[in-house]
């Protein structure tokens, strides 16, 4: 098994840990949870090999995918879906500074991208190696904070970041495409001097080489696919938020791909 | 001649510098073009321009990381267009951040309501943890920026625009009230701001029974110190500061000083849209030295309320108010 497939195999299991958190008494953001969990294996894979990387889920709604990756790679040491939303555990619907692996709270969003943009200029002002990966939602690219950030990061020639967009189409009430579409979408970010790739951002590999951070400031548009992983949500906006009985979280278990 | 609290604040921060390669200088391109900061430690400096929300967001990115940034905006951009953002950054995070903010109150005089901050305190005062300091003149202004930059604390830093003012009194340190005149008698008037320490000082020449208190640090933490000294020195404590009642000094002050009567000389409701200087929209809002006085007095009104028919009047923003409702903060 190479390290590829290790990361998979992660990641198949922290999809179960997610339809295990849906099965909660609060249900969770399964559908972005489960879109962007590849990219957050890879991001993590990536900064774990490398000093002074952090990741900032900025689309922090999905934090039950954060919280199953953290715990699946090793950073979480409980595993953390019997206590997602209950009483006295820090694994509340949006990620906080409580849980281990998370330097920043996202949920409010737009917020995480400039974070992870400070983060990364404070590699250049202390002369320290790293960079920030920032994972973005598609729909949270209507925050206008995202595009002051994406100026400054310009204006002031701001490196070693990587913005991975996670393209799943959805939003919380309906498909993107239907709310506020983006036009242009690859121009406009290489029109703020990024690097752009488009990526399947349910390919490991291939995301773990285009995620580490460089001296450019780089753009990944990762299509996903929301509720990826579960047949019955897949590429269904309803998988936004879900609450599932435990006898239906066996059954998505048993057919997990 | 003295510099105003801007200038004072590039001055002090460029020097501290010297000594603390922590320390970054932002701007939101309200900052000048020829700032000392930007010449003495150009790799520290940053003009990152008209984005106030994201470089609040970066700024604790900064923080993060080590370092101690100083961002400065109008006050009006600072607190409001950025609030999320120093919501959950300086708050939320309690990440070492220290917003200066120049532009408070009416200081912007003629530029108008945008460009005024009556309610930016209201916005600090409601984050646990974030010190707010309200600094006179040159040395206080330092001062501030000097306790500041040796704090690891969120700090939001009121000024104002560019007169200079000679503070007649020395600098208040946090928890300390600065005695301006007295203490004597049963009414302290208690002073936030270069504009209200000079309506305080011309009170006083009238009224020389009447004390007068300046308070800089005016976070809940540093006041519930302040409190207490106040509470020993006097019955009737008038609070004249240039704010909206709602989230002033008064407001906190008077809820933590139940069986005392706080009273608030303050902007009351009005937006003051006309030109004139400084001192000519103070005057539209009533924020006199008549209106101190009239305060100061034993038959000051007796109808409370946050939005009084005429700016500037005294308001007992609470006489019965609850013990429990405002505890001073002292966690991050």
């Amino acid at each position: 098994m190479n390290e590829f497939d290790l990361a998979r195999e992660r990641a198949l299991r922290a999809r179960g840990s997610v339809v295990d958190m849906a099965a909660s008494p609060t249900g969770c953001h399964l559908g972005g949870s489960l879109s962007v969990l590849d990219i957050l294996v890879a991001a993590h894979s990536v900064a774990q090999a490398r000093p002074g990387v952090e990741v900032v889920l900025s689309k922090g709604h999905a934090a039950a995918g954060l919280y199953a990756v953290l715990h699946h790679m090793g950073v979480i040491e409980d595993d953390p879906a019997p206590l997602y939303g209950r009483a006295g555990a820090p694994y509340t619907g949006h990620p906080s500074p409580k849980v281990p692996g998370v330097r920043f709270p996202t949920g409010s969003l737009g917020h995480g991208l400039a974070y992870a943009a400070g983060w990364a200029l404070s590699r250049r002002l202390l002369g320290e190696p790293g960079g920030a990966i920032a994972v973005v939602g598609d729909g949270e690219l209507q925050e206008g904070l995202v595009w002051e950030t994406l100026q400054i990061v310009q204006a002031k020639r701001i490196g070693g970041l990587t913005v991975v967009v996670d393209v799943n189409g959805g939003q919380n009430d309906g498909y993107v495409a239907d709310i506020s579409p983006l036009t242009d979408l690859p121009a406009r970010l290489a029109a703020f001097g990024f690097e752009v790739f488009e990526a399947d951002g349910h390919d490991i590999e291939k995301l773990c080489a285009l995620l580490p951070p460089e001296d450019r400031p780089k753009a990944v548009l990762a299509s996903t696919v929301k509720g990826k992983g579960v047949p019955a949500t897949e590429g269904k906006t309803g998988s936004h938020y879900v609450k599932i009985s435990p006898a239906r979280a066996r059954q998505w278990k048993a057919v997990l791909r | 001649m003295s510099l105003c609290g801007r200038e004072a604040y590039k001055a002090e921060l460029t020097a501290l510098a010297d000594g603390d390669p922590r320390i970054i200088c932002l701007e939101a391109d309200l900052g000048g073009p020829s700032h000392p900061f930007a010449e003495r430690h150009p790799g520290r400096f940053l003009n990152l321009g008209i984005a106030e929300a994201a470089a609040v967001d970066m700024a604790v990115g900064l923080a993060s990381a080590g370092l101690r940034p100083f961002l400065s905006t109008f006050a009006a951009f600072g607190t409001w267009r950025a609030a999320e953002s120093v919501k959950l950054g300086l708050g939320y995070q309690g990440a070492p951040v220290v917003l200066v903010c120049p532009y408070g109150g009416v200081s912007g005089g003629w530029f108008g309501p945008t460009h005024h901050s009556l309610e930016d305190l209201a916005v600090a005062q409601s984050l646990p943890g974030v010190r707010i300091a309200v600094p006179c003149g040159e040395e206080e202004t330092r001062a501030v920026i000097r306790t500041a930059a040796a704090d690891d604390r969120p700090c939001y830093v009121r000024l104002a625009r560019n007169e200079p003012f000679d503070a007649p009194f020395p600098p208040a340190g946090r928890g300390e009230v600065g005695w301006v005149h007295g203490p004597a008698g049963p009414t302290c008037l208690v002073s936030v701001g270069e504009k209200p320490a000079a309506l305080c000082a011309a009170a006083t020449e009238q009224r020389p029974e009447l004390s007068h208190a300046h308070l800089c640090w005016v976070d809940a933490e540093s006041l519930a110190t302040a409190a207490a000294e106040l509470a020993g020195s006097a019955r009737r404590i008038v609070v004249v500061e240039e704010h909206r009642a709602a989230g002033g000094v008064a407001s906190t002050l008077a809820l933590m000083l139940p069986r005392h009567e706080v009273l608030g000389v303050n902007a009351g409701p009005s937006w003051p849209s006309e030109g004139g200087g400084h001192d000519d929209v103070l005057a539209a809002l009533g924020l006199t030295v008549a209106a101190v006085l009239d305060a100061a007095s034993a038959h000051a009104p007796t109808v409370i309320g946050l939005a009084g028919p005429r700016a500037g009047r005294a308001t007992p923003v609470s006489s019965k108010a609850s013990p429990g409702a405002l505890h001073p903060s002292t966690t991050t």
